[in-house]
Order: C-alpha cells, then structure tokens, then sequence
C-alpha cells in the first residue's frame, strides 16, 4: 500500500512538469529540453528562498516565475535569434546548469530544518493525526488539480485558442495578424513555468535541493504524455490533461514495479529508455503526429 | 487602394543561381477590382501575392495600401488588413480544432486575444448562418474537428474566416487549384459571392483561364515578372478564352513548357 | 493494433521477468522473506548470535567507487562482528545510484517498500533522501561517509540526531595530509585540488584546505568540474600549474582517478590521495582514512540500533579521527622520490605495486 501511495505521490510532483511538457510537445510541437533546467530551477529557487525565511507557499509562485522567465528565454532564442527548437532548450539547460548552482549557493542544500508545504505549524495544528500518511498525496493532489483545472480554462479562452493554434497551423496564426513568434514564447513560458512549480514541490517535499534532480526530466515528461494520450485515447471523456497526467503517475508505476521486480536502479535509464521505447511503437502503429495535412 | 512601386526582387542573390524576379514592377490595384491574375510557372504571380502580404522582402521599391508605406511592416501586421486563402486548404483552418473553434479564432481577428472566453455563446447564431450560406451541411457539423474534413469543405471554411473580419483586400492564392472541378466551381461561386456582398478588393491568382476569364472586373497576364495583359471593365468582360490562350499559349512555349 | 499491442506488452512483461530473475553480482534477495544462502567472505561467525527475526537492511551506495565500496565491506563487517550476519539473519539488498539524486531517491522508496528495518546511506545525497523518505515512515537510518552531517542538516551543530539518524563522518584529515607532503616534497608550492562542483563535501573540505595551506608554506589551485566528461581537460590545465595534485573525497574526480593519474605521470608529477584505495592504484601516498575502519564503525552502531540497544536518535554522529600514512613504493619509485624513513616506519601500509583498478 506504502508503494502504492509513493507512486501517486512521486507521479502527482511530476505530473505538473508533465502539463508543462504537454503544452510545449503537444500543444506546440516543440521538443523543449530546458525542462532539465527549469525543474532544478524550481527547487534550487526554493531551497534558496525558504532558508532565507521566505514562507512556503509564497515560493511556489517564485519558481512558477522564474520558470516562465527562463522559458522566455528559450522562445525568444528559438524566434528572434532563429535557433532550431531542440538546439534552443539544449543551450538553456545548459546554461541553467550553472545558473541553478548560483541560485542555491552550492550543489546540495538541505532545507530538513525548515517549514515546507508539507509539513508546518499550521498544518501539524489543524490536520487530524488519521490523516497524517494521507497529507503529502492529499496536498499534492489539491494542488495538481488546481493546475489542471486552470490549464483547462486557459485552453479554452482566446489566448488558449490562439496556443493551440500555433502549434496547429502556425500559418493561420500570421493569418489573423498575430505574431507567432510571440505565441511560441508564451507557450514556453507557461510549460516552464510549471515545470519549475514541480521542482519546487519537490524539493520540499524532499527536504534538500541537489544539482542533479534534473537529469531525464524531459524523458519522464515525454513518456507521461505519450502515455497518457495514448492509453486514454479510448475514454473521449477524458480530457488530455488528465491523461497525462494520469500518464505520470502510471508512468513512474511502472519504473516502481520494474524495480520492486528486481530490476537494479542503476539500470533505471536503460529500463526507462526501452518502456518509452515500447510506448512509441505501440503509439506510432497507429495514425502518425503530422504537421499541416490536407 | 493598393501600389506596387518599382519593386526589384532578386533570388539567390551572389550565387550562380541568381535570377532577377522583378526589376522595377510596378502595379496599381483600385478599390473595389476583382483582379484575376494567370501566367505561365515562373512569372511571378505568387512572389507578387508573397510581395504582397509579406512573406517576402523586396530588395527595393515600396508597397503601398491607401497611401501608407507597409514596404518594411512585418508579415502578422499587414495580415490585419488582410484576408488570404492559400492553395493547400490546410494551412487555412487548424485541423485538430472544431469548426466553431476555428470560427471563433477568425471572428477574433483585429481584436485582443486576451484570457476572455474564446468562443462567443452568442456569436454561435452567427456562425451558423455564415456556414449556411455555404450550402454543405457544415452549420450542423460545429463541433466536428475540422481534419476530417474534405479539402473543398476546408477551403468553404477557409473563404469564410478570412473574410469574416473587415478587410481592405482579399488575396487567394490559386485556391481551387487543389480541389477537383466540381467542388472548385462551388467554391469559386462562393468567392464572387462573398466578394460581392462584402464587396472587397480582390486579387485572385489562378491557372484556370476559363475562372480568370469569368470572374473579376480585370485581367492581368504575367510574363517574366512583367505584365503583358491588362484589360480591365467592358474590355475584360468581352474577352473569350480563346483570346488569351493564344497569347498564354506563346509564352508557354516560350518558356519551354 | 489492438493485437499488436497486447504481444508487445507480453513482451515487456517476459523482458522485465527474465531480467529481474537474472543473477547479478552482490545482489542478493528482493523481498523481506526470502534468505539467500550465499555467506559473507570476511563474516567472523559469532555464535550467540541472534537467530530470531531476520533483519532486512537496504544499502543505498551514492556513487561506484574504491572507497565508498570500502565503506560498504566494512559496515557489513561491524554488524557481522555484533552477531548480525549476511546470509544469517540478514538480507541486504545494495543499490547503487550511480551518481544520480533521481536515482538515489528511486532507490530509498523502493527500501521503503520492501520494509527495510533500516537503510544505511553511503555518501551525502543519499543520505539526505533517506532521511527525508526514512522520517515518514519511521525506519532508522545510518550514513556513512558524509563529510559534514552539520551542514547537510542530518545532525544537529552540537552533534545531536535531528531524529532516527546517526552515522560516522568521514571528514578529512587536511591538516595532517599537508604535513606529509611537505615533509615528501619540501620544495613544492602549489598543490593542485580537482573537484565537482555538484559535490557538497568538495565545497566545505577545499575551504579548509586553503585556510591552512599558508601554515605550510603552500598555495592551492583548484579546479572545478561538473562531470566526469570534463576531467580530462581540467587535469591537463591543472597539471600544468602544480608541483603536486591532492585528492578529496570526491565521488566524481575519484572516480575518474586513473585518467588523472596517467597524465600526472606522464608529466612527473605526484598525486596524493585522500584514501588507501587510491594509494593502491597509483597515488603517491595519503594520510587517510581507512574507509573499511569506517565502515566498521559505522556496522556497530548500526548493530546497536538493530538489536534495540540504543535508538539511533541517541547517538551521536562519530568521526573517525584515525588517520595513517600509506605510500606506494612503486610510485615513489617512478617519480623519483624518496619516501622519507620516520614515514615508512610509521606507515599503516606500502603498496609496491601499481594495480589496475
């Protein structure tokens, strides 16, 4: 049961980078990788802000910031300076690398000794001891679906629309007098500014930044998408964004289960490498993702 | 309305493949012309339409729409004036969006896509009737995503959204070129029908000589970047197929087609 | 399709299975049931020993190299030593993270569910994952060669547990080591400090190195890196700035050791470890740790915990102050140095040879 709630849990922090990741991939067609960047962003932001007695919830909003910021940054490489989608993510994880270890001061920062969202003094005086095991999945939950929910009415405003245009029909959008560019950037913006909002939950939840939580973070969002999209495919009723994130948590379900098997964690990539693998040919079977088709 | 002036356009320029598209072309377009624009490959008809709408710069001259300089105006900001169908009927709708999404992107042209709700509940009458006039049957496909839709339905669609807003010209872009003869003939129906009621300046390049010569209130044939017809009014409304066949015919095999 | 996908998620299931049964090196049994019969090599059989309930311990090892490998050999060895003996009444399972923090906290939840009755944690980030995991779910933890427990909050600044986590630090002896060089090289300057920037521990020792290098009459360069792609490079800049190199504790730069130390000798210049292990594979000498004494240590308390006899949140963390010289000969030899003789008396060890890794 305890592995149980650990993958709900572990698969919830994820599922929030993996909204983003579906914003960028889907959405967008636009292979970003400065996810890798972005997710220690979140948390090196965090642990830096929390230890300097900034309050918890307040830091979310921080990361969620600073991440859009540096997708920003990304867009604007990609449009103005013309760089190729995936070169520009490279160059901006790359780049953050260096950034998120200036942030937190050092490669490791432990934060055990302060207040996080998952454990204060208000919630140790107003949560019930039953609930106690619950708490981490019940507030990771809250919040995963608070970010679901407004992803969804963003989609359908204006803004939204002209989101999924681009990545669409990126014509159409010049068509409407709109610069796609600017689109492109803002769409960037937001998936990485989530993608920073799950490193930051992570981090406290963990209790400590360290400079490499960011490794395959791209890969786990990638494969949470497809998943996510391709298993629910069948279920109309599901909203894609459910779907992936539903794909997150099953994603991180089967590396559990790969593990409990036996599997050594050492091999963790080559297993993570070969299910993602597997997902793609069993999703590019059917129907290919093509650009514009008549 | 609409000035091309001395617009000079080189492609691969410094290289052995450079070739002179334009070398001081110049046109006029008046408000209210239905052009019709043929030529042979190569005579610059969509580089002209490109010229145009922004999709390429001009090495020199200047474009000009009711006076105003847009020579140096990026692409997206000459689109607001502008209503454009393009050849290929995808890239004038979004295949993984429904009809009523599509036309409620193309209402909001001109206006801020701002967080407000992206489809108008009380424009929904309005699209409908819209899509009526089409005669398809789409006003009661909007939820339909509109990928699975024909290519002649798409371009309907297509017409429809890019006239939707106020615009001082529409430009299409060979675009029945892609549909077969019946279902281009509908949608060149509803072209001069909507051209008509909203009573827009057009310039419509085409390779159906039977089309450049019935619809429109003028006639241009292109040649090597220069225009070698120009009947305009009573003139172009007297002219045969034949007239014009043989000219185009000459400078076919002039180019060797 | 439909069909496609069934046989290739029959196919996964059938990989996965195969592999998950395949027998690897030191992996022993996967669930809290079963026993492995293999019997540990260095287990001194004592016999009171407990035969009640079998203990399940999860090794979690942060990165593969000699001394964290060291460590893990000697830990099992302390808790054969109180009665606590693999194979006996104990299941380990060992996982090593590779370097990785994703990884490492893979690895803790996976402890976590296969019920450890306690996770020892080797190296810092590791250690840190299990702390975190290990509070919720109330399983004693022990680390071992954490630098600096203090600065990595898994103990107090008086040295007390923050909760039921204790361990032995592995700090470096710093100002012992630049006593020996000296005294092996009395006219070097600058001595040459390799490290990974991800690496906290690297941090905390490089500024101790530099506060009392100037008592010593000596200067230090250091020279990060961030993986361990990048050492290559930075070991030929940095040789070629240094009369001698001194090694830390670094999972990174240790583990990329013999790439250093075929370019030092190229150049004739001397690399000191911080570790036996690294004396045997080329380095010059150390005033180090024993890492294996470490473990040992670390197997004790680890034993007293287990046995119910203290509660690791009673234990304070302990350092192992034992530092001994050890030198390798053949180095010495090939570098033309002589290892001055009140060292070679006092030596814990001479290696005369070289061996490959």
């Amino acid at each position: 049961m305890s592995i149980l709630i650990g993958v709900i849990e572990e698969g919830l922090i994820y599922a929030i980078m993996t909204l983003g990741v579906y914003i960028t991939y889907k959405i967008l067609d636009f292979p970003d990788l400065s996810v890798d960047g972005t997710f220690p962003m979140g948390a090196a932001i965090t642990a830096a802000l929390i230890l300097k007695g900034v309050p918890p919830v307040l830091t979310l909003f921080f990361a969620f910031v600073f991440g859009a910021a540096a997708g920003c940054i990304t867009g604007l490489i990609h449009v103005k300076l013309r760089v190729r989608d995936l070169l520009s993510g490279i160059i901006m994880m790359t780049a953050l690398y260096s950034v998120n270890l200036r942030i937190a001061g050092k490669a490791n920062l432990p934060i055990f000794s302060q207040e996080t969202i998952f454990g204060n003094v208000w919630l140790d005086e107003n949560v019930p001891k039953v609930m106690l095991p619950w708490l981490t999945a019940i507030i990771l939950f809250i919040i995963v679906l608070v970010c679901k929910v407004l992803l969804d009415l963003y989609l359908q405003t204006r803004s939204g629309y002209l989101l999924r245009a681009v990545g669409d029909n990126e014509v159409l959008v010049t068509s409407l007098a709109k610069d796609k560019g600017a689109v492109k950037i803002l769409g960037l913006a937001i998936a990485n500014g989530f993608a920073a909002l799950a490193g930051s939950i992570y981090c406290q939840e963990k209790g400590f930044f360290e400079i490499s939580v960011g490794t395959g973070t791209m890969v786990f969002g990638l494969a949470s998408v497809i998943i996510g999209t391709k298993i629910l495919k069948r279920f109309r009723f599901v909203k894609a964004t459910t779907a992936v994130i539903i794909g997150s948590i099953v994603y991180k379900g089967c590396v559990s289960v790969a593990i409990a098997m036996g599997m050594e964690a050492s091999d963790l990539k080559l297993i993570t490498s070969i299910l993602f693998l597997l997902i793609l040919i069993a999703s590019n079977s059917r129907g290919k993702r093509g650009r514009v088709h008549a | 309305m609409l000035e091309l002036k001395n617009i000079e356009k080189y492609y691969n320029t410094g290289s052995v493949n450079e070739m002179c598209l334009f070398e001081d072309f110049t046109l006029s377009v008046e408000a209210g012309e239905f052009v019709s624009v043929v030529g042979s490959n190569g005579s610059g008809k969509t580089s002209m339409l490109n010229i145009i709408c922004g999709s390429i710069s001009v090495d020199r001259g200047s474009i000009l729409i009711n006076q105003e300089d847009i020579t140096h105006m990026p692409e997206f900001k000459r689109q607001r004036r502008i209503g454009r169908v393009y050849q290929n009927p995808a890239m004038g709708t979004c295949p993984a969006m429904t009809i009523l999404e599509n036309m409620a992107l193309a209402d909001n042209k001109g206006k801020s896509f701002n967080l407000r709700r992206g489809t108008n509940r009380q424009r929904i009458d309005y699209y409908r009737d819209q899509l009526k006039t089409l005669g398809l049957g789409l006003e009661d496909k909007l939820q339909v995503k509109v990928g699975v839709l024909s290519g002649g339905q798409r371009q309907a669609i297509a017409l429809l959204m890019s006239t939707m807003t106020p615009i001082e010209f529409l430009i299409l872009d060979e675009h029945t070129a892609a549909l077969d003869p019946k279902t281009a003939d509908i949608i060149m129906e509803l072209t001069e029908q909507v051209v008509r009621e909203k009573r827009l300046t057009t310039i419509m390049v085409t390779h159906n000589l039977r089309f450049a010569v019935e619809y429109g209130s003028r006639l241009l044939m292109m040649h090597q970047g220069r225009v070698i017809i120009d009947e305009v009014g009573a003139a172009k409304a007297g002219l045969q197929i034949n007239d014009i066949l043989d000219q185009f015919n000459a400078i076919s095999i002039e180019c060797g087609n | 399709m439909k069909k496609r996908s069934k046989m290739i998620m029959m196919a996964t299931m059938a990989a996965l299975l195969t592999t998950g049964c395949g027998s690897q090196k030191e992996k022993p049994g996967t669930t809290a049931d079963t026993a492995v019969t293999e019997k540990s090599a260095d287990a001194e059989n004592q016999s009171g020993g407990n035969n009640e309930a079998a203990y399940v311990i999860g090794i979690g090892q942060f990165a593969e190299h000699g001394s964290l490998d060291n460590c893990r050999e000697g830990f099992l060895a302390g808790l054969a030593e109180a009665g606590i003996i693999k194979g006996q009444n104990l299941t380990v399972i060992y996982e090593n993270a590779q370097a990785d923090g994703g990884t490492a906290s893979q690895i803790i939840d996976n402890f976590v569910a296969q019920k450890a009755d306690m996770i020892c944690a080797i190296a810092t980030p590791m250690a840190q994952s299990a702390y975190g995991a290990a509070k919720k779910n109330n399983i004693p933890v022990i680390f071992t060669a954490v630098t600096d427990p203090v600065a990595a909050e898994l103990a107090n600044a008086d040295g007390t547990p923050v909760g039921e986590i204790t361990g032995t630090s592995d700090k470096l002896p710093v100002g012992k080591q630049l006593e020996m060089i000296r005294t092996m090289l009395p006219d070097a300057k600058k001595i040459g400090i390799m490290y990974s920037t991800s690496e906290i521990n690297s941090i905390s020792a490089i500024e101790e190195y530099k506060s009392i290098a100037g008592d010593f009459g000596f200067e230090i360069v250091v020279q990060g890196i961030s993986t361990v792609a990048d050492v290559p490079q930075a070991a030929d800049s940095l040789l070629g700035k240094v009369d001698c190199i001194s090694n830390l504790t670094d999972n990174t730069v240790v583990s990329a050791l013999p790439v250093i130390l075929s370019k030092a000798e190229k150049l004739g210049i001397p690399v000191f470890g911080s570790e036996i292990e690294q004396v045997r594979i080329g380095c010059l000498a150390t005033v180090g740790l024993d890492y294996i004494n470490l473990g040992e240590q670390t197997g004790k308390m680890a034993a007293k915990v287990l046995k119910g006899e203290m509660k690791a949140s009673e234990m304070n963390f302990e350092v192992i102050s034992e530092a001994s010289f050890y030198g390798n000969n053949k180095v010495a030899e090939n570098l033309g140095i002589d290892i001055p003789e009140e060292l070679k008396a006092s030596a814990a060890g001479l290696f005369d040879e070289i061996a490959a890794e």
